[in-house]
C-alpha cells in the first residue's frame, strides 16, 4: 500500500506543478491600460520589415502594443485557420499568404468585411493598382494588400560575360528566351552551366500559359498549357535546365542553385531580391554580379506582363479590438508602411514611382538601367485567382504538373487529366 | 541467453557479415548527417560525397544556438518528455494490469475501444480536440501537450501484451498469500516488467521528443516551443542552410540516444529469471 | 463461491486500476474522436454553423478520384510494408539475441533510424536515392545496369521507395519489441530442444516463433495500424507524388480537412480508413485467439 501512496503523491505533485506554471502563464498575459494587438505572421527572424513597421506604428500610437505570433511559413495558412476555428478572439490582425487560403477564410466567415471601415476612414483603393479588385469577393473586401510581388528573370552577369553573350533584355518573347537559354548552356560535370532554371513549383512553368490573358487557370480547360510544357520539357531533355525529378527528390532550394554560378537565368518572384542582396552581403554566395529583366512574354503581349502574388492584411472577425486592428492594418498597407517595406528591399503593394526608386537605390541592387526598369510592371495575373474551389483545383494542378514534369505522363494525357478532374470539381 | 554448442565458424562469419551490412545501411545516413553538419551549405550536396570535410566548420554548432533559442526549446522539450514519460509509464502499467490479470465487466469491450482509437489518425480529430482544449484554457500551455501524449492507448496495449506473458499462477499464489491486487502490481508485476517498462520509456520518450504537429498547433508562443518546431523553423526560414539544419538535427538527436543507451542495459539484463521460474 | 459483495469489490479494484489512464484517455482522445465520427455525417468547415449531411459525404467519395487513388495506394503500401518489416525485425532481433561480440553496438545502431528526426533522415535518404546523382544509382550504373530506377521520381518506383524507407526506419523499433519478447522466453525450452538434437532452424520454428506469438500479434496489429495511418513519411519523401502515385488516405484526409476545410468529407475518409483497420485487426484477433 505504501508504494501506491507514494505514486499517488508523485502524481499529484507533478500535476500541481504543471497547473501552477499554466496559471502563471495565463496571468502574465493580462496587462493593464494599453491595447495589445496580436498579429499572426510567419518567419520573424528572416523577415526584415516586421520590426521597423511595428516600431514606427508604436511610436505614433504609444498606447498600442503589437505582439507578433509566428506560425511558421510552411503551414501558415493551415495553422492560421486552425487557430481561428471555433471563434477564438486572441488573434486580431491576420496576414493572408495565398489566395486559396484567403478564399477559405472568407468562406468560413473568419475575416471582417472591411468595406465600411475603408469608406469611413477614407482609404484610397486606387493606390493599389487594381489588386484590391482581384481579391474582392462579391465586391466586398476582406483584406488590404501590403506586399505585391511579381515574377521577373534573375540572371548571373558573370556567367554571361564568361560566355561572351549579351545580357537578356526587358523585352523577350518566349522564343527569344528559349533560344537564349539554349545558347547559354555549356560544359559538363563541374563546369556545367544551365541556361535557365525552373523551381519545382507549378507557377514557375505552368503559368507561362496564362500571361496572354486569354485563359485562366481555374477555367476547366487546359489545352493552352501544351506549348509551354513542351518548351520546358524539351529544355529539360536537352540539358538546358536541371532535371525536375532530381530537384524535387533532393528538395533543392532555388536560391542554392542560383548561388552556385551554374545557372544563367532563373525566373522567380521579386521576394528573392531582398534575400539575394542580403546573402551576397554576408558572403554566403558565389554570385557577385547579377541583374534583372522583365518576364518573357508571348507574341503580341506587352513586355512586363507577369505573374503576381499578393500578401494582404485582414482583421479577424472574432477580434474584440477591431477598430484598433484596422488602424494598424491601414498604417501597414498605406503609403507610410509601403515606404518602410520598400526600404528593406521588399515590394510593397502601393507601387508608386517613389517606392520603386527606394528599392532600386538600395545598396546591392544592380546598378544598370535595365534592372531598374524591370521593376516596372505592365500587367499582372494572380498565381491563383480567387475561386470558390481554388484549394481543390490547386491540389489537382500540382499533382498533374508533377506527373508531367517527371515524364510519368505525356503532356497530352496530363492535359486530359486536368480537364477531366477539374471539370468534375467545378461541377460539384 | 546463448544458443549453445553447434555454432560453427561459418555461421558466425555469415552472421557478422549480415550484421555489418545491416549496420552500414543503418549508419551511413547518420555519418552523412554529421559530415554535412560540418560543411558550408553549398558543399553539402557535392558529389562524390566528401565524408570527412577537409575544412570542418565547427561554427555551425555555435551558430544554431544564436539563430534560434535552441536552449529554451531543449529545456521545454525535456520537461514535457520527462513528465509525459512518467505519467505514461504509471498509468498504462496500472491499467494494463487490470486488462491482463483481472476479471471485470466490459473488459474486452474497453480494451477493444483502446485498440480502435489507435487506428484513428490524429488529423481526423485534431480540430475538435483543439477547440475543446482551448475551451479548457489549455491553448499555449505545456499541459495541453502532456494531456495529449500521456494517456495514449499504445502504452496500455504494449504493457498488457507483456503482462499476458507472465504466468497467472504467480498472481494466484500471491493472492492466496493474502496480497492485495495493488501490492501484486507493485511488488511482483512491476519488477518483472522492467524490459517492457524500459521499452515503453524509450518509445514514449522518442515520440514526445520528436512530436511535431502537436506542439506546432498548441504552442505558438516562442518561450513554450519545442526542439522539433525549432528544427522546422530552421528549415522553413533558412531553407538552404543545410549545414545548420544538420547540426541542429545532430543536437536534437543526442538526448534520445543517451536515453536509449542508458536503458539498453535493462533489455540485456532481461526478465529476472528467478521470478519466471518460481 | 465468492459472495456478491466480494465480487463487487473485485470489480471496483479492477476499475480503480484502469481509471487514471482511462479518464485522461476518455476526455482528451475519446470525446474528440466521437465528435469526429459524428462529423462524417455533417457538413462543417470548423467555423460556420454545422449542417446535417446524412450519407452525402460518403456518397461523394464514390466519385472522388483523389480518394480512390489514396485507397488503392494505402492498401498496396500496407501489404508491402507489414510483412517486410515483420520478418526483418524478427530476424534482426534473433540475430542480436545471440551471444555475439558487439551486440550492444548493433542494437544501438539499428535503433538509430527510428529515434532520428524524420525531417533529417528523409533528406539524407532522398540524396542517396537521387535518380540522377545518388550513390545508389551510381553504383547500379557501374555494375552495368542501364535502366536504373527513378526511385521517388518514377511513378512505378515511388511506392517501393516509400516502403523501403519505412522498413528501414521502423525495423529497429519492432526489433526492440521482439528483443524484449525474446528475453521473456524461458531458456529451459531451448535447453530441452538442444537435448532433442534440434538444429538452428528447428529451434527457431518450434520454440522461438510459437513463444513469440503474443509479441508477433502485437507487432502485427501496431504495424498494420501504423501503415494504414502513414502520412509523415510520404510527406517527407514524395509529397504523395509523382502525381498521385503515393497519395495515401491520411494525405487525402489532410487535403480535405486543411486545404478545402471540408471536415465532413475528411471524417468520411477517416471512417473508411477506420473500418479497414478494424476489419484487419479483428481478423488478426481471431487468428491470435485460435493460435493460443
Amino acid at each position: 500500500m505504501k508504494k501506491v501512496l507514494t505514486i499517488v503523491l508523485v502524481l499529484s505533485l507533478v500535476f500541481t506543478s504543471v497547473f501552477a506554471t499554466g496559471t502563471k502563464e495565463a496571468a502574465a498575459q493580462a496587462s493593464a491600460g494599453e491595447t495589445t494587438l496580436k498579429w499572426a505572421l510567419w518567419d520573424i527572424a528572416s523577415t526584415t520589415y516586421y520590426e521597423p513597421l511595428i516600431k514606427a506604428y508604436e511610436a505614433k500610437n504609444p498606447n498600442v502594443k503589437i505582439e507578433m505570433l509566428d506560425l511558421g511559413s510552411a503551414d501558415f495558412m493551415t495553422m492560421l485557420q486552425t487557430q481561428l476555428s471555433g471563434g477564438d478572439s486572441s488573434i486580431d490582425v491576420v496576414t493572408i499568404k495565398d489566395i486559396p487560403g484567403y478564399n477559405n477564410l472568407v468562406k468560413r466567415n473568419l475575416l471582417l468585411n472591411l468595406n465600411d471601415k475603408i469608406k469611413s476612414e477614407g482609404v484610397d483603393l486606387s493606390l493599389y493598382g487594381g489588386t484590391t479588385d482581384q481579391i474582392s469577393v462579391d465586391s466586398k473586401l476582406y483584406g488590404i494588400p501590403f506586399r505585391s510581388d511579381f515574377w521577373i528573370v534573375y540572371y548571373n552577369k558573370d556567367v554571361f560575360d564568361k560566355a561572351g553573350v549579351a545580357y537578356p533584355d526587358n523585352d523577350m518573347t518566349f522564343a527569344e528566351y528559349d533560344a537564349l537559354a539554349r545558347k547559354m548552356t555549356s560544359g559538363v560535370g563541374a563546369n556545367k552551366v544551365y541556361g535557365a532554371h525552373y523551381h519545382t513549383w507549378r507557377s514557375a512553368v505552368q503559368l507561362f500559359g496564362i500571361l496572354d490573358g486569354k485563359n485562366t487557370i481555374v477555367g476547366g480547360k487546359y489545352d493552352f498549357l501544351k506549348p509551354y510544357y513542351q518548351m520546358v520539357l524539351n529544355q529539360q531533355k536537352d540539358g538546358v535546365v536541371q532535371d525536375y525529378a532530381t530537384l524535387k527528390t533532393s528538395s533543392t532550394h532555388y536560391s542554392g542553385v542560383f548561388y552556385n554560378n551554374s545557372v544563367a537565368m532563373m525566373n522567380m518572384g521579386s521576394w528573392f531580391i531582398a534575400t539575394l542582396i542580403n546573402q551576397i552581403d554576408q558572403g554566403k554566395t558565389e554570385v557577385k554580379n547579377w541583374g534583372l529583366v522583365k518576364y518573357p512574354h508571348a507574341e503580341g503581349v506587352p513586355a512586363g506582363t507577369t505573374l503576381g502574388t499578393i500578401t494582404s492584411l485582414g482583421v479577424s472577425n472574432a477580434s474584440k479590438k477591431q477598430d484598433a486592428a484596422f488602424d494598424f492594418v491601414k498604417f501597414v498597407t498605406g503609403p507610410e508602411g509601403a515606404e518602410i517595406i520598400a526600404k528593406t528591399g521588399t515590394i510593397p503593394a502601393i507601387k508608386t514611382a517613389e517606392v520603386v526608386k527606394i528599392i532600386a537605390a538600395k545598396p546591392g541592387f544592380p546598378t544598370d538601367q535595365a534592372s531598374r526598369d524591370a521593376l516596372q510592371v505592365a500587367k499582372t495575373y494572380l498565381e491563383m485567382p480567387l475561386h470558390e474551389r481554388a484549394g481543390e483545383i490547386e491540389v489537382v494542378l500540382n499533382q498533374v504538373h508533377d506527373e508531367i514534369m517527371t515524364n510519368n505522363i505525356s503532356v497530352d494525357a496530363g492535359i486530359v487529366k486536368m480537364n477531366d478532374q477539374i471539370q468534375k470539381i467545378l461541377a460539384k | 541467453m546463448q544458443v549453445q554448442s553447434i555454432q560453427t565458424k561459418t555461421i558466425t562469419t555469415i552472421l557478422y557479415a549480415l550484421l555489418i551490412l545491416c549496420a552500414l545501411a543503418m549508419l551511413l545516413p547518420f555519418v552523412w548527417m554529421v559530415s554535412a553538419s560540418l560543411k558550408l551549405d553549398k558543399d553539402v550536396f557535392t558529389f562524390p560525397i566528401e565524408w570527412i570535410p577537409s575544412n570542418p566548420r565547427w561554427e555551425n554548432y555555435l551558430e544554431i544556438w544564436t539563430t534560434i533559442p535552441l536552449g529554451t526549446f531543449i529545456k521545454n522539450t525535456a520537461k514535457l518528455t520527462v513528465i509525459v514519460t512518467i505519467l505514461q509509464l504509471l498509468t498504462s502499467s496500472f491499467a494494463a494490469y487490470a486488462f491482463a490479470k483481472l476479471e471485470f465487466k466490459g473488459r474486452d469491450l474497453l480494451f477493444l475501444g483502446y485498440v480502435a482509437t489507435i487506428a484513428m489518425p490524429w488529423q481526423v480529430y485534431m480540430v475538435p480536440q483543439f477547440i475543446m482544449m482551448r475551451s479548457f484554457g489549455l491553448n499555449n500551455t505545456h499541459l495541453a501537450i502532456i494531456f495529449l501524449q500521456a494517456f495514449s492507448a499504445f502504452g496500455v496495449f504494449l504493457m498488457k501484451q507483456f503482462y499476458m506473458s507472465i504466468p497467472d499462477e504467480l498472481c494466484e499464489a500471491a493472492r492466496i498469500d493474502g496480497m492485495s491486487e495493488y501490492r501484486i502490481w507493485a511488488q511482483i508485476m512491476l519488477p518483472l516488467s522492467k524490459p517492457a517498462l524500459s521499452t515503453l520509456t524509450i518509445f514514449t520518450f522518442v515520440n514526445t521528443w520528436n512530436d511535431f504537429l502537436g506542439p506546432l498547433l498548441y504552442l505558438t508562443r516562442m518561450e513554450l516551443k519545442t526542439v522539433q518546431i525549432g528544427l522546422r523553423m530552421f528549415i522553413s526560414q533558412y531553407s538552404s542552410e543545410y549545414g545548420l539544419i544538420m547540426a541542429a538535427s545532430v543536437v536534437a538527436l543526442i538526448p534520445v540516444v543517451i536515453v536509449f543507451l542508458s536503458l539498453q542495459k535493462f533489455f540485456v539484463q532481461g526478465v529476472a529469471t528467478a521470478g519466471l521460474k518460481g | 463461491m465468492p459472495s456478491k459483495q466480494a465480487h463487487i469489490r473485485k470489480q471496483l479494484v479492477a476499475y480503480s486500476f484502469i481509471a487514471p489512464n482511462f479518464i485522461g484517455f476518455a476526455v482528451f482522445t475519446l470525446v474528440p474522436i466521437v465528435f469526429a465520427i459524428a462529423l462524417a455525417f455533417l457538413h462543417w468547415d470548423g467555423s460556420n454553423p454545422i449542417e446535417w449531411a446524412g450519407l452525402a459525404n460518403f456518397r461523394n467519395l464514390l466519385d472522388d478520384d483523389q480518394f480512390k487513388a489514396a485507397l488503392k495506394n494505402t492498401i498496396v503500401y500496407t501489404a508491402g510494408t507489414v510483412p517486410l518489416t515483420l520478418i526483418s525485425s524478427l530476424l534482426l532481433a534473433v540475430l542480436l539475441n545471440q551471444g555475439i561480440k558487439g551486440r550492444n553496438f548493433f542494437r544501438t545502431v539499428s535503433f538509430f533510424p527510428y529515434v532520428a528526426s524524420l525531417v533529417a533522415v528523409a533528406a539524407v535518404w532522398n540524396m542517396i536515392f537521387n535518380p540522377s546523382k545518388g550513390p545508389v544509382n551510381m553504383l547500379l550504373y557501374t555494375l552495368g545496369f542501364e535502366n536504373v530506377p527513378g526511385w521517388a521520381a518514377d511513378k512505378d518506383w515511388a511506392m517501393i521507395t516509400i516502403i523501403l524507407f519505412s522498413v528501414w526506419k521502423y525495423m529497429g523499433y519492432y526489433m526492440i519489441i521482439y528483443l524484449a519478447g525474446l528475453q521473456g522466453i524461458n531458456p529451459e525450452l531451448y535447453e530441452a530442444a538442444n537435448l532433442d538434437g534440434t538444429n538452428v532452424w528447428q529451434r527457431f520454428r518450434y520454440v522461438t516463433v510459437p513463444q513469440l506469438s503474443a509479441t508477433t500479434f502485437f507487432v502485427m496489429v501496431m504495424l498494420t495500424i501504423q501503415c494504414f495511418k502513414v502520412y509523415d513519411i510520404v510527406y517527407m519523401v514524395t509529397q504523395g507524388g509523382p502525381g498521385t502515385a503515393t497519395l495515401v488516405l491520411v494525405y487525402d484526409i489532410y487535403n480535405k480537412a486543411f486545404i478545402s476545410w471540408n471536415l465532413g468529407s475528411a471524417s468520411a475518409v477517416a471512417m473508411v480508413l477506420f473500418a479497414l483497420v478494424l476489419i484487419v485487426t479483428l481478423i488478426q484477433f481471431r487468428g491470435n485467439r485460435k493460435l493460443q
